[in-house]
């Protein structure tokens, strides 16, 4: 056990760091969700079920700008779709594992737990059988864990907050901010833009759909780009 | 929305996000991702971002509104430009916050 309890250990380890800028998402969450409508059980089970930060933010806001079911659940779904390039980055290591292992390191696949645990399986496994899964479980349940505890930390806090705060507009900010971090080239710009200007075109469409294709809009134009630079020499 | 639908939404975005996670790793495990599905995830979260952001500050109740008295369009504006700067997400949030409530106080 010694072994696989040292990875599982220095998993957790090489994790915390992360949640100093996981926590106040977590947070920021639990209050929107409240001041979105939804109630406490659901805001704290939706951190189970859904565990993606970016997309519960999505849901929470469009909740809150009295979206319907069908829009809300295809945003956060185009949103999560991501999450199959880092299922496809790790699956090399983790494919001799037997499936309660896979299902497991599955669902604890989010973006920050992904980016710790592929550090790892860049260096070598050490002496004997590999055991670099226990690394990565020790980063997964560390970032489940902080992100389950501030969402009841959002939750027990939101209810406090007066609305006339607009604490909810940390929402967009915090996707402004993601978002000059994440476009860094030209076709990620393209895809930014387009997608912004579709948005507010298709405005009036009925349940916010319009939003839904302003994303795909967006994602063409960004493979559009992407395409043509590549064809350049 | 009714709770039950809200559920039931969740319910389905949860389910769908595991299947995202778990498909090279268990479903097609052995198989590689195609291009065109490659070159598509990478643009989701700069797209998904941008609309979001561009249809809380311009639209409200299905009509877009362009409003030189509405603080949060400035606001968003003064924290892009310390995104853009600083890179720091946290501060971001900070200074647009701290922004908003100047403006609301004086516009």
């Amino acid at each position: 056990m010694g072994r696989r309890l040292d990875e599982f250990l220095a998993g957790c380890r090489d994790e915390a760091p992360l949640q100093l800028g996981v926590i106040p998402f977590g947070m920021l969450y639990g209050i929107g969700a409240l001041a979105a409508g939804m109630p406490v059980w659901l805001a704290q089970l939706s951190s189970m079920l859904v565990f993606a930060g970016a997309a519960q933010l999505v849901i929470v806001q469009m909740l809150g700008a009295a979206a319907g079911a069908l829009p809300i659940g295809l945003t956060a779904v185009l949103l999560n779709l991501r999450h199959m390039l880092y299922s496809a980055s790790v699956a090399e290591h983790v494919r001799h594992l037997p499936r309660r292992w896979r299902v497991l390191l599955a669902y604890l696949l989010t973006d920050e737990a992904y980016a710790v645990a592929i550090l790892r399986y860049a260096r070598p496994a050490g002496e004997g059988p590999d055991l670099r899964h226990w690394y990565f479980l020790g980063c997964g349940l560390t970032l489940w864990g902080c992100w389950q505890l501030s969402t009841a930390l959002g939750i027990a806090f939101g209810a406090r907050i007066p609305p006339e705060w607009d604490i909810d507009f940390a929402v967009p900010l915090t996707f402004i901010a993601l978002l000059t971090l994440l476009v860094k080239e030209r076709a990620g710009q393209a895809a930014a833009l387009v997608a912004a200007l579709a948005a507010l075109a298709l405005a009036a469409l009925p349940f916010r759909l319009g939003l839904v294709l302003a994303i795909v809009l967006g994602l063409l134009a960004g493979a559009a780009v992407a395409r043509r630079r590549e064809g350049r020499p | 929305m009714s709770v039950l639908a809200l559920v039931a939404m969740l319910a389905v975005v949860g389910a769908l996000t595991f299947l995202f996670r778990y498909a090279m790793i268990g479903l097609f495990a052995g198989r590689t991702l195609p291009r065109w599905l490659h070159s598509l995830c990478r643009h989701i979260a700069p797209a998904s971002f941008a609309a979001l952001a561009a249809s809380e500050l311009f639209v409200h109740a299905g009509e877009v509104v362009f409003a030189l008295s509405a603080p949060k369009p400035w606001a968003a504006l003064v924290a892009a430009v310390v995104a853009w700067r600083t890179g720091n997400v946290l501060a971001t949030i900070a200074v647009g916050m701290a922004a908003l409530y100047l403006l609301k106080a004086v516009l």
